[in-house]
């Protein structure tokens, strides 16, 4: 019984290797190999004496009536010969032209020009991206371009991302971008307007370029925030800790900020730095500013509704709400909104019946202390020292009492 | 003050009068069930606004239906709570003033040497319990921490509240004091609840006179012996001045 089974198993794998040998083989010999050319490239006369439409090996159905000169036109190089893909090089003999361009219906120009220098450094070019991976028409004359303006042929050919890039495109469909694209305007970017057409580089490099990449749109965003802590130090010293707009906002799938689901979740998303106990020590930063405010009212009140009703609107101050949204500064900043001298009209905000001693009742992210809140802190001490005293006075109170009970009821027991 | 109803009633050993003391009256029924229906839910929706990180509290919170409700309700009853106590207030000083009512609920130095007796008979160095008079160091001592329990809650309570308006006169660091003071106080009375007045008048003996009203004679005998000696010998003064009194079977006083 046993030597049955291991003949089995032995002769499946038997069975296995060959079938796998037998496929390494045809592999090999499909159709990705290159056969060795048995003839020459030149000449349209040499080709299509093979390839003529009724010969043995026609050309492609679409290539009939082209009035090249030459097929090695555009098919140059041995490896071009086979059936696809066409070579850049054959695009660029027109697309390099700098004065090519044409005139869309709406009277817009079209520049059809590609600089292959650029498009060789780009992550692209780069990875031997072709052409006609992205634009598919093979054929030429290309066919019509039905698009009437240049923005409408950029959300045409846009789409050709998705085919690589498919986890990034489904992203950018919940982005708010998607969304003003499908309700509001034709204006809301694209794949292309962040990362450009033929040129694209990686975005993250500098790392400047993400914040400049929005201020194409958000200029008047961009100007606060290049004066704020983190844009000053992003854009002066080159700092790579402080959060670049997708930091905060995300990549693809940006949401709108102004959500009342976004204003309960803003705090997280300062304390993902704010909590992070090396980051925050290279500034001198206090770690405890997350963990003040959540058992501060505010903060408490903005958990809740994050945890139970985040769509519903918290008229509670968030991080942003006080310090700031792109504008934030230093504490200690003149100009920030949350330095003793602005502070009342920040709390105003909310409070606009506070007078000068209200901006006392904020703690500043502190824990009580003998230094700071000390009332606070002699409260606590109070009430620390004061509940332990009186629990102890009243237990031991009751278990005399209980003891004293227990005993009596034996006596009277004994007595009977 | 208190008043006596005299029942007869037949028992084994014959006709036999039984006597009742009406210790509390309806009004202090009354107030004791507002005080502490508005106690219960000033815990209930308060504590789990301190420990708003727990779980239970989180749960609780959001089964009474969100932050935004435990507040009102927290506030709301807060309002009903204070408004018994300021009738309170006003209602003692009705009573010390125009009734001439005897200031029975002062602590006096008989109450200092009546914990010290029960304390020493607690461990077995008295053979005798201290003898009370209406109101036992206890209740007394349960009393003036409600008092003073209510003021700071009040107080402490009306800070938070209305943190601005309270700032226009005082330093904004009281605003988050009061929020300690508020939330540490709250827990020395429910934990204060749970323990001494539990203890007291649920564990050690149910007591229903605050629901009732009423005490056996055999009862006063033992919790309040001054107090019905004092009745009685009232009474019985009465009965010299005004002769219907004595046989009223309703009380006179």
């Amino acid at each position: 019984m046993k030597h049955g089974l291991v003949l089995l198993v032995l002769a499946v794998a038997m069975v296995l290797a060959l079938m796998a040998g037998v496929f390494v083989l045809v592999a090999q010999a499909g159709p990705n190999a290159q056969p060795p050319l048995p003839h020459t490239l030149e000449g349209r006369e040499y080709c299509l004496a093979c390839h003529a439409p009724e010969s043995f090996k026609p050309v492609p159905a679409d290539h009939v009536g082209r009035t090249v000169e030459s097929c090695t036109e555009c098919h140059t190089t041995p490896e071009a010969v086979t059936p696809m893909p066409i070579g850049n090089e054959a695009c660029l003999q027109c697309h390099q032209n700098l004065d090519l361009s044409m005139t869309l219906s709406s009277g817009e120009n079209l520049p059809l020009y590609i600089d292959a220098e650029a498009f060789s450094q780009s992550v692209h070019g780069a990875s031997h991206v072709m052409c006609i991976d992205c634009h598919r028409f093979m054929e030429y004359p290309h066919p019509e371009l039905e698009a009437e303006s240049r923005r409408e042929f950029s959300l045409v050919a846009y789409e050709a991302c998705r085919r690589c890039h498919s986890d990034k495109y489904e992203q950018t469909l919940d982005s708010v971008h998607a969304e003003i694209l499908r309700t509001q305007s034709w204006l809301a970017p694209v794949c292309t307007d962040c990362h450009g057409a033929h040129y694209v580089v990686d975005p993250h490099q500098p790392r400047t370029r993400v914040s400049q990449t929005c201020a194409q749109c958000h200029r008047p965003i961009y100007d606060n925030y290049k004066d704020s802590v983190h844009g000053k130090a992003l854009i002066e010293e080159a700092n790579p800790d402080v959060p670049v707009c997708t930091d905060c906002h995300g990549v693809h799938s940006i949401q709108d900020p102004r959500t009342a689901v976004f204003h309960v979740e803003s705090p997280e998303l300062c304390a993902r730095c704010h909590t992070d106990e090396n980051l925050m020590a290279k500034y001198n930063l206090s770690t405890r500013v997350y963990k003040t405010y959540k058992e501060e009212f505010h903060g408490m009140t903005v958990e809740f509704y994050r945890t139970y009703y985040p769509t519903i609107w918290c008229y509670k101050a968030v991080c942003t709400d006080c310090h700031g949204i792109h504008d934030i500064k230093k504490t200690h900043d003149p100009t920030s909104s949350v330095h003793p001298d602005n502070l009342l009209n920040t709390c105003r905000k909310c409070h606009p019946d506070a007078g000068p001693k209200f901006t006392a009742a904020w703690t500043g992210h502190y824990e009580p202390g003998k230094d700071r809140a000390a009332m606070v802190y002699y409260v606590q001490l109070f009430y620390r020292t004061l509940i332990p005293l009186i629990m102890a006075g009243i237990l031991g109170y009751i278990v005399l009492d209980a003891v004293r009970l227990v005993l009596n009821r034996r006596r009277r027991r004994e007595i009977r | 003050m208190s008043k006596i109803e005299r029942v007869w009633v037949y028992t084994d050993a014959g006709l036999q009068e039984r006597i009742t003391v009406v210790r509390f009256d309806v009004r202090q029924r009354i107030e004791h069930l507002l005080v502490t229906l508005c106690t219960a839910i000033l815990a209930l929706t308060g504590l789990p606004q301190k420990f708003h990180d727990e779980t239970w509290a989180r749960w609780l919170i959001s089964t009474m239906g969100g932050i935004e409700v435990t507040r009102t309700f927290h506030r709301n009853f807060a309002i009903i709570l204070t408004v018994v106590a300021v009738y309170h207030v006003l209602n003692v000083v009705y009573q010390i003033f125009s009734r001439r009512a005897r200031l029975t609920m002062m602590p006096t130095a008989k109450d200092v040497s009546d914990a010290f007796v029960m304390l020493r008979y607690f461990m077995g160095r008295s053979k005798e319990k201290p003898q009370f008079d209406r109101y036992s160091f206890g209740e007394k001592f349960e009393y003036w921490a409600l008092v003073w329990g209510l003021v700071i809650m009040g107080i402490t309570g009306f800070i938070v509240w209305f943190p601005t308006k309270v700032t226009i006169y005082f330093s904004g660091e009281i605003v988050p004091a009061a929020k300690m003071a508020h939330g540490w106080e709250a827990l020395l009375a429910v934990l204060a609840l749970i323990t001494w007045h539990s203890w007291n008048v649920h564990l050690r003996k149910f007591d229903t006179s605050i629901f009732t009203g009423r005490l056996s004679k055999m009862e006063m005998m033992e919790e309040h012996p001054l107090e019905y000696a004092r009745i009685m010998a009232e009474e019985t003064e009465l009965a010299v001045i005004r002769p219907d009194v004595g046989d009223d079977t309703s009380g006179g006083s």
